[in-house]
């Protein structure tokens, strides 16, 4: 309750969804009405974000607001109550969603302001705040003074990617040597039962959103593992970026499995608890991903490429 | 003792090679024998991404990353411009210096493969180049020729002069051709037959580089669109390959804002993709039509920003699992694209940048499989028309779909696989060694 409470504080929309939840607890009916201070209490905020949260839902018509009596729910059933819960999430998380996918395909540039947001996606000013402070809590976004957001830098070019594997060289390792690493069993089984299914798939099906997907659960859980609450904090706000932004379609079939593979060795190691043999593996493992394409070639001339500094 | 056959590929540096080359390797492969590849510097990796084992030609000393950087920017701005020439007036601008260029990587790569080749033991080597390197010659095995390029790199009375673009039927337009290509290259000719003679080599012609090999030759040049040639290439030494297409990996296109319109597929390689300019040019116009579109910009993705809706940029596509879903493809006119394009029956619109891309140009046009556009010589009404009627083009689709079911009955990887392992058991390639297993 406490982790919902600190959500809520920071998201109007979370908080929305919460002020549903209450409603949906409390048997409401449509016409009920929403006072500010009851809600306020339930959710353990303050009554300004509950406004903020309110409005939401009243531009979204599960709510009405009359004019000096304050705001009514305007759906009643249980099912309803639920399926509006569900497309608050669908509704900002889509936008969020959209909003990263348009920076990550260079369609709209690092600095955007809300307003520049909402004519390029007709929604309302609240929908935008909320998918940037969705995307505020990855860290792929924070907030200009003024009224500007910048985008983080992303992995989405092979400059990038290609610094990103050089940091995960430096630290993933240390992240599994540092004292107190500590193996969680149950997901790492879960973990392997998926890797192990994505290595039964016939040659050249292997579906490189999935196998992205996989990867940066695999490589997330080791920094969890980590003894290290450093290492563990960077390389979780790190995967998560790879995992909204990394675009990298390409990785033929062969290397997918091999990947795949050496994740299996690592967690073997691991679980032998052979914490040495693991970091040296996973050396070896982000060593065979860092190698990259040239960037150019053609007879006669020499490669462009950018040096491997390993 | 039966062993495995152990067979080297070299391809040149350019990836329509090096990508050509993994597509017969994997037969190979699946065949039971052994392939392995020798590399240029920068090219680390590419083969074992498909489970190939790699021997790396060492890099030359100066060859830092700064030092390429350099190179290469100092390349992008003298060439720029000579790509919008015309082949003719290509061969002092572009032409001689790449050849001067090929030589001087044969000339280095010379102790560096011939150490490797002595590390392989290799029972064949298939050499995808325009140049011969003496090391190879020298291997004390059979080595096969590969023609990647356009058919018009082996020469004929009936088949255009190499890299001219000209029809067969331009006579009066090869004869001053040929000439202007033979003086053209005529100081890198010399120096390439001196080198050849330090090495033992016979020189070659006036104007060639590399000469067909004893064992086999395999040239990539479907029956659609190969040439009538005045003197036939004995069928036992000379293969033609209906396509080269590797297997890749699964390709999901990306969603995009815009869901609706064709998909079309644009590639000018890895060297064209240093005209960002041009490709700005372009995007301009492809965000004006009712299209999605994929391009490959290579390493330049950065030099991009506000990318319409209905394009998706990717410095990188497994391009044979991503052709089979354009309704277009439009490349520089590269053989290996060219051909994919055709095996799977998508119609080409050629914009060339040299080499052979505007010897594939002018066969496109000709054979009815696509259309030759100038790179940069163009309004964007003439591009957004050009497109718009290759879309609509339905009897080129329908000549496309009977040539992709020919060239998909006989692949090419299947046919130069088992070429290059019956040359192996022919009596004349036995060596020393253990004699390799092959079926």
């Amino acid at each position: 309750m406490a982790q919902t409470r600190r959500n809520a504080r920071q998201n109007h929309l979370l908080l929305a969804q919460q002020i549903l939840s209450v409603a949906l607890e409390r048997g409401m009916a449509a016409g009920d009405h929403l006072p500010e201070q009851s809600l306020s209490d339930a959710c353990g905020v303050s009554r300004t974000p509950i406004r903020s949260a309110l409005k939401i839902l009243e531009e979204n018509e599960f709510i009405r607001w009359r004019e000096e009596e304050g705001y009514f729910l305007a759906i009643a059933q249980a099912d309803q109550i639920t399926a509006a819960i569900r497309r608050l999430e669908d509704l900002d998380e889509s936008l969020a969603s959209r909003i990263l996918s348009d920076r990550a395909e260079r369609r709209i540039g690092d600095v955007q302001s809300v307003s520049a947001l909402v004519r390029r996606y007709g929604t309302t000013r609240n929908s935008v705040l909320n998918a940037l402070k969705i995307l505020s809590r990855d860290g792929i976004v924070a907030q200009l003074p003024g009224r500007s957001w910048a985008f983080q830098p992303l992995l989405d070019s092979p400059n990038a990617i290609e610094e990103s594997l050089a940091m995960r060289l430096t630290i993933e390792p240390q992240a599994i040597l540092a004292p107190g690493f500590s193996l969680d069993n149950q997901r790492a089984g879960i973990l392997r039962q998926q890797m192990e299914e994505m290595l039964r798939t016939g040659h050249g099906r292997i579906v490189a959103a999935g196998f992205h997907r996989v990867d940066t659960e695999f490589h997330g859980f080791i920094a969890e593992c980590s003894g290290n609450r450093f290492l563990r904090g960077t390389l979780l706000a790190h995967h998560r970026l790879r995992r909204a932004t990394q675009k990298d379609r390409s990785v033929p079939d062969f290397r997918l499995r091999q990947s795949l593979e050496e994740h299996l060795e690592i967690l073997d190691s691991l679980e032998r608890s052979q914490f040495d043999l693991a970091a040296d593996q996973m050396v070896l493992h982000l060593r065979r991903s860092r190698i990259r394409r040239p960037e150019a070639a053609n007879r006669g001339i020499p490669p462009l490429m950018r040096t491997t500094r390993v | 003792m039966n062993r495995p056959p152990t067979i080297a590929l070299f391809p040149e540096a350019s990836f329509g090679a090096a990508l050509n080359c993994v597509g017969i390797a994997q037969e190979l492969r699946r065949l039971g024998a052994t392939p392995v590849f020798i590399c240029h510097p920068g090219f680390t990796g590419v083969f074992a991404e498909y489970g190939f084992k790699e021997f790396h030609l060492p890099a030359q000393a100066q060859s830092t990353s700064q030092a390429i950087e350099d190179y290469w920017q100092s390349f992008i701005n003298t060439q720029l411009p000579h790509f919008d020439l015309d082949p003719m007036d290509q061969l002092p601008t572009y032409v001689a210096p790449t050849w001067e260029a090929i030589v001087d990587t044969v000339e280095a790569a010379e102790p560096g493969l011939t150490d490797i080749l002595n590390r392989i033991q290799p029972d064949l080597i298939l050499l995808d180049n325009v140049i011969m390197f003496p090391a190879i010659a020298n291997a004390g095995c059979p080595w096969v020729r590969i023609v990647s390029c356009a058919e018009t790199e082996l020469p004929d009375p009936n088949v255009p002069p190499y890299l001219s673009g000209l029809p067969p039927e331009q006579t009066g337009a090869r004869g001053a051709f040929e000439k202007a290509y033979l003086r053209h290259t005529r100081a890198s000719h010399a120096r390439y037959n001196a080198f050849r003679k330090s090495r033992g080599l016979p020189p070659l012609p006036r104007g060639l580089f590399l000469e067909p090999s004893e064992t086999l030759n395999l040239i990539l040049a479907p029956s659609a669109v190969r040439y009538d040639r005045a003197e036939p290439l004995p069928a036992d030494r000379f293969v033609f390959l209906e396509g080269c297409v590797r297997a890749e990996t699964r390709f999901d296109p990306p969603p995009m804002p815009v869901e609706d319109g064709p998909l079309i597929y644009m590639s000018f390689g890895s060297l064209g993709a240093i005209d960002t300019g041009l490709i700005k040019r372009m995007i301009d116009v492809f965000a004006t039509l009712p299209a999605r579109f994929l391009i490959n910009v290579g390493g330049f993705l950065e030099a991009y920003d506000q990318v319409p809706d209905n394009v998706y940029l990717g410095s990188w596509f497994p391009q044979p699992s991503v052709v089979p879903q354009a309704a277009l493809f439009i490349h520089h006119g590269g053989n290996n694209s060219y051909c994919e394009a055709l095996y799977h029956g998508v119609p080409s619109l050629v914009m060339p940048y040299c080499w052979d891309g505007h010897d594939n140009a002018q066969r496109a046009e000709a054979t009815r499989t696509g259309r030759w556009m100038h790179r940069a010589d163009w309004t964007p009404e003439d591009l957004r028309a050009t497109i718009l009627s290759l879309l609509d083009d339905d009897a080129m689709a329908a000549h496309l779909a009977g040539i992709s079911r020919q060239m998909k009955a006989h692949p090419g990887t299947t046919r130069a696989a088992e070429a290059c392992l019956a040359a192996l058991r022919a009596p004349a390639v036995s060596r020393d060694r253990d004699p390799p297993a092959t079926r």
